[in-house]
């Protein structure tokens, strides 16, 4: 395939991926970290695409199973996710609950739309302007770990609150699920190869 | 050395190659000619990593960052003594991270029960809890990926900031970019905040010394980060073991 004219790639040179040192692709490895040099991430499109649905698959048990279950005084009442942000609302706690919401529900959904929405754009022949797929790009890895807030909370709270027959919070099967999402579209989101969109789009957007 | 070999006869008609977008506090001033390419060397030039343009990069001056003329991705930034910072909040950061792990992070009571967690608990409790899996991705992202970092942080500044050669660096800075994407020190501060808020109605929540020295270290880990540039760093690498 050939590369738009401005480009490295169209000059035969790569940027090592690890240490950011421009040199000729036919070297294969970088002359400074010895690390392999790739015009573009090989397969990218396929990895990203294997673990967003990857990220799918276990965004359903994510919110369909409890994740935790809070015993008091013996009886277990188990929580999901989205159950969580409903108590946080009744409780008047307006604030937390949109900093789970957000974090929890909607930019991992957002994120994954997102993802689908660049692999589509890197793929077909015209995609609309490689300036704006950037900009979604950047914010998608931006916001990536923060979707751990919620796992992160059930393990603090797991850790706190263990009066043994009183009240105790145990772990649910869906924050492993969760956290098995976020972990999969920040992998999707940083083997991503934003210069494939670039190089759908010829001198027009320069 | 034969590392920095020119490449320019493989790009015999590459002409307008650009500039990039400078700033910083005396750029301004800095005028740009555009520059009449003869040859391509990995010393005066650079790709965007986000759409491979082919930037003709100036040597950067402190307090200066260049940007790709056509996405606006940062390509380099020279922090202001960028090393001394970072091994100089790295450090500190050594003595906050100690201090959160020796003490207790947060203490529940309620009803005349009381229990204190420490911050290796937080993931100790869900390994008791017989969930393995998840106890060892929060032990990696809030103890073990943050320690690892500050140390590689630390190993690969003292021989830059000292002028000392050290044939493992390359190792070094290749670990510490990598383990940087993964440490969730900040998220984990985040999440430790809303527990507050979602237990405060249910008890008394006390906050423990390693819960604001685990904020601090939080704080040092960034800053420290803040003056480590991934061309800059692999420059100086280079200089040191050339």
């Amino acid at each position: 395939m050939s590369y738009p004219e401005n480009t490295a790639a169209a000059q035969g040179l790569a940027l090592c991926h690890e240490c950011h040192r421009l040199d000729p692709v036919e070297r294969h490895h970088c002359s400074r970290c010895g690390a392999e040099l790739h015009l573009r991430h090989p397969d990218c499109l396929q990895r990203t695409m294997a673990l967003l649905i990857t990220a799918v698959i276990l965004y359903i048990p994510a919110n369909v199973l409890p994740i935790m279950n809070t015993v008091q005084l013996g009886s277990g009442e188990p929580s999901t996710i989205l159950g969580g942000v409903v108590l946080l609302i009744q409780l008047d706690s307006y604030p937390i609950a949109a900093v789970i919401f957000i974090a929890s529900v909607m930019v991992p959904v957002a994120k994954l739309f997102a993802m689908f929405y660049l692999v589509w754009s890197a793929h077909r022949r015209d995609p609309g302007s490689p300036m704006q797929c950037t900009k979604i790009y950047r914010l998608t890895e931006l916001v990536g770990k923060w979707s751990m807030v919620d796992v992160f909370v059930v393990a603090i709270l797991v850790a706190l609150i263990q009066l043994v027959g009183l009240l105790s919070i145990l772990p649910g099967p869906a924050a492993l699920a969760f956290a098995g999402v976020v972990v999969s579209t920040m992998l999707a989101a940083h083997g991503f190869d934003t210069r494939l969109i670039w190089d759908r789009t010829r001198e027009k957007h320069d | 050395m034969a590392a920095t070999a020119k490449v320019g006869e493989i790009a015999p008609r590459c002409r307008a190659i650009r500039p990039p977008v400078l700033k910083g506090r005396n750029s301004g001033e800095r005028s740009w000619e555009s520059l009449s390419v003869t040859e391509i060397s990995n010393q005066t030039h650079t790709a965007c990593e986000e759409c491979d343009l082919l930037v003709a990069l100036p040597v950067i001056q402190e307090g200066e960052r260049a940007e790709c003329p056509r996405c606006g991705h940062l390509l380099t930034a020279r922090p202001r003594q960028g090393f001394e910072r970072a091994l100089s909040f790295a450090l500190a950061g050594c003595v906050f991270l100690v201090i959160s792990l020796s003490f207790p992070f947060l203490a529940f009571s309620s009803s005349g029960l009381e229990n204190v967690m420490t911050l290796p608990e937080a993931s100790l409790a869900i390994y008791r809890q017989h969930h393995a899996g998840l106890a060892a991705i929060i032990f990696v992202a809030i103890i073990a990926l943050p320690i690892g970092l500050l140390a590689a942080i630390i190993v690969l500044t003292i021989p830059l900031v000292v002028g000392r050669r050290a044939s493992w660096l390359p190792q070094v800075g290749k670990l510490m970019f990598k383990l940087n994407d993964w440490a969730m020190v900040e998220v984990f501060v985040i999440g430790a905040i809303v527990s507050l808020v979602k237990i405060a109605h249910l008890a008394t929540v006390v906050l423990g010394l390693s819960f604001w020295s685990y904020i601090a270290f939080a704080i040092c880990l960034t800053a420290a980060l803040s003056g480590l540039d991934r061309m800059q760093v692999w420059q100086a690498i280079e200089a040191n073991t050339a």
